[in-house]
């Protein structure tokens, strides 16, 4: 027989689940329902909708500009940092006690690093040897944040690996080269995978290691900054929804497709 | 004929632990041979040293009369099947089986030929282009062996291929496997700690304990005429009396256990009255009666269990003071008999002496 009696505890961890859904999604809500506002001004009621401000918005050259830099910026961080953080997780799983968790100690350290402070060494290290602020410093900067959650993400799915694909793969006559790109490589595959749509999330959200390390071509957190500076529009509000449309994509869909190789 | 695989003075140890002690083991071509023992006592170690994953401490092997012992394992000519198949799992079961042909440079045309015979031999032909994970345990088994024997092996090594399936698809896969194994006229050496399968499928049996080689030979031999009490009671199911001769002749003994005489062959020994000796008497040999049998041992005793199996009954038999003697009978041999009082017997051939030094360990 069912309890009768209010199930007082549960009926709390309820209310309280969706108590922090309304906190998640109104402020976002919000932001969004403002971007069809057919105002200049962002108030309530919202009256008239209108895309307007989303026309505007695609025809903004600096806009699409920025979106173009900061696509560039994420694509040779992810790059860079896959290929970084894929050769570190190999190396520390081949090491043994102490030196294994050293080895993985500073590996994770930029990510627990903040942000501010490795951004000013950065630029204090870039001074010294003479690199001009812009692109490069930036993806310096970004490769070096994100390099950590791939080699965590890699290092993951490498334990799970069972040890003897490799040594199947060597004992049909693979030498270690080709164990790593025909088993050990497409094993990873899912955790690489995720590791670079990580790898693009961070790169483009980046704010302040690109406010440090930038030079006069901004990115699009960096254009949005300085827009809401000259004040607040429902322009903002587009860029901004877009912005959201298009990681909440990008992440959905990379969750699905890990999950479903996770299946396989 | 060259033994096709040679161990000379192998002997492994990791640390100050020795896995495998003065291993000397020659085996034929195209025979199954299966290394038997209990857990840890070194088969797999023996096994991962020939397909090049261990190397030995010292000592040689050779393959095919090449000195392999530094050789790494992608250049020799052995192919392990895993215990649990390790089937690279984003391979499909064709590219699988391809996987060791590649990279011998085998032609793309020689490969699919090859690879399609292999699926015939064991019916997966409709398989070939499903993912591991889409196999049935059997399945996997079948394209891990498969997948090994492609690159035509000199010796294919099974290190307890059949332990994770159930005991119904474990019987028939060891049916299959000899059958495959006798097909291709390939030498098999096959690990396994079960005794049954050893018996089942082996043209040879090599018994180790602790690092070392206890008895080699025939699975009747073995089963028939053990060396020592170790193989003796690890073989099957065994009667191990402890007892001492009394007397000896011409290739038979008397020997006195728990008040009870017994007379046996003396086999290959030549015990001397007053030596400690084992005597090992299977409890298949032994014949249940109400009344006084005419063999050549007789005693009697009383049925102190009875366990009906189906096919055959098993007993253990109180003799004198409290000495059991376990048997298998015929379900019909012991109807109607009396708890109480029994007769059993066995020819004097059925027994087989140990001398009570090989009975340690
Ligand atoms: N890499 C290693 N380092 C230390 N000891 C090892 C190593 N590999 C094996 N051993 C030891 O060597 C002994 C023999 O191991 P092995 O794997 O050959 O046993 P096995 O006969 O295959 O047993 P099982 O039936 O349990 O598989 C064991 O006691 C094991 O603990
Ligand atoms: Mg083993």
């Amino acid at each position: 027989m069912r309890a009768v009696f209010l199930d007082w505890p549960g009926l709390a961890l309820k209310s309280f689940y969706w108590l922090f859904v309304l906190y998640l999604f109104l402020p976002l809500s919000l932001m969004v329902a403002v971007s069809f506002k057919d105002a200049s001004f962002i108030s309530f009621p919202l009256g008239n909708l209108t895309i307007d401000w989303y026309a505007k918005v695609i025809q903004d050259k600096q806009f699409l500009d920025a979106c173009l830099y900061t696509i560039m910026i994420a694509a040779a961080t992810t790059a860079i940092a896959t290929v970084i953080g894929v050769w570190i997780a190999m190396l520390i799983g081949s090491l043994r006690g102490a030196a294994q968790y050293v080895a993985f100690a500073v590996a994770c350290l930029p990510a627990v690093v903040p942000g501010m402070i490795s951004a000013i060494s950065l630029r204090i290290f870039i001074t010294t040897i003479d690199l001009p602020t812009g692109t490069v410093a930036i993806i310096l900067g970004h490769v070096v944040h994100a390099v950590p959650f791939v080699v965590v993400m890699v290092l993951t799915r490498l334990r799970s690996m069972p040890g003897n694909l490799v040594d199947a793969a060597r004992d049909l006559g693979a030498d270690s080269i080709v164990t790593f790109f025909r088993v050990t490589l497409p094993y990873l595959g899912p955790a690489i995978f995720g590791g670079m749509i990580f790898c693009l999330l961070l790169s483009s959200d980046d704010f302040v290691r690109t406010f440090f390390l930038g030079g006069y071509r901004p990115t699009l957190p960096m254009l949005i900054f300085a827009r809401v500076q000259s004040g607040m529009s429902p322009e903002i509000n587009v860029m901004a929804t877009l912005v959201l449309v298009v990681t909440a994509v990008v992440g959905l869909y990379a969750e699905y497709l890990t999950r479903r190789s996770r299946i396989r | 004929m060259e033994p096709v695989v040679q161990f000379e003075n192998v002997r492994k140890s990791f640390g100050s632990f020795v896995a495998v002690e003065n291993l000397n083991l020659n085996i034929e071509r195209g025979k199954f041979v299966t290394l038997l023992g209990p857990s840890g006592c070194g088969k797999s170690t023996t096994l991962r040293m020939l397909g090049g994953f261990e190397t030995p401490t010292s000592g040689r092997i050779l393959l095919s009369g090449r000195d392999v012992t530094q050789v790494p394992p992608n250049r020799r000519n052995v192919n392990i099947v895993f215990q649990d198949y390790a089937l690279f799992p984003h391979m499909t079961v064709a590219k699988n089986i391809a996987f060791g042909l590649e990279l011998k440079g085998v032609d793309n045309r020689q490969i699919q030929k090859r690879v399609s015979e292999l699926l015939e031999l064991v019916q997966l032909q409709e398989f070939a282009s499903r993912l591991p994970s889409e196999l049935s345990g059997g399945q996997r088994q079948r394209v891990a062996l498969m997948r090994a024997l492609a690159p035509d092996p000199d010796v294919l090594l099974l290190d307890e291929p059949l332990s994770a399936l159930d005991a119904k698809l474990r019987q028939t896969m060891q049916v299959e496997l000899k059958a495959i194994q006798e097909q291709t006229g390939k030498t098999f050496m096959f690990v396994t700690h079960d005794q049954e399968e050893a018996l089942t499928m082996s043209d040879t049996i090599v018994v180790m304990n602790n690092g070392r080689i206890e008895q080699m030979g025939d699975p009747a031999t073995l089963y028939n005429r053990p060396g020592s009490a170790f193989v003796a009671t690890f073989l099957g199911e065994t009667n191990l009396l402890r007892s001492d001769v009394v007397g000896a002749e011409a290739g038979e003994a008397a020997v006195r256990w728990n008040g009870v005489t017994i007379k046996t062959s003396a086999g290959a020994l030549s015990p001397k009255p007053g030596d400690a000796i084992y005597v090992v008497l299977r409890p298949e040999a032994i014949q249940c009666s109400a009344h006084e049998p005419s063999v050549a041992n007789r005693v009697q005793g009383r049925i102190r269990q009875r366990v009906f199996k189906g096919n055959h009954t098993s007993l253990k038999v109180e003799i004198g003071d409290g000495h059991l003697l376990n048997a298998l009978v015929h379900p019909s041999e012991v109807e109607g008999l009396s708890r109480d009082d029994i007769w059993v017997g066995w020819p004097s051939e059925a027994t087989t002496l140990i001398p009570s030094r090989n009975a340690a360990s």
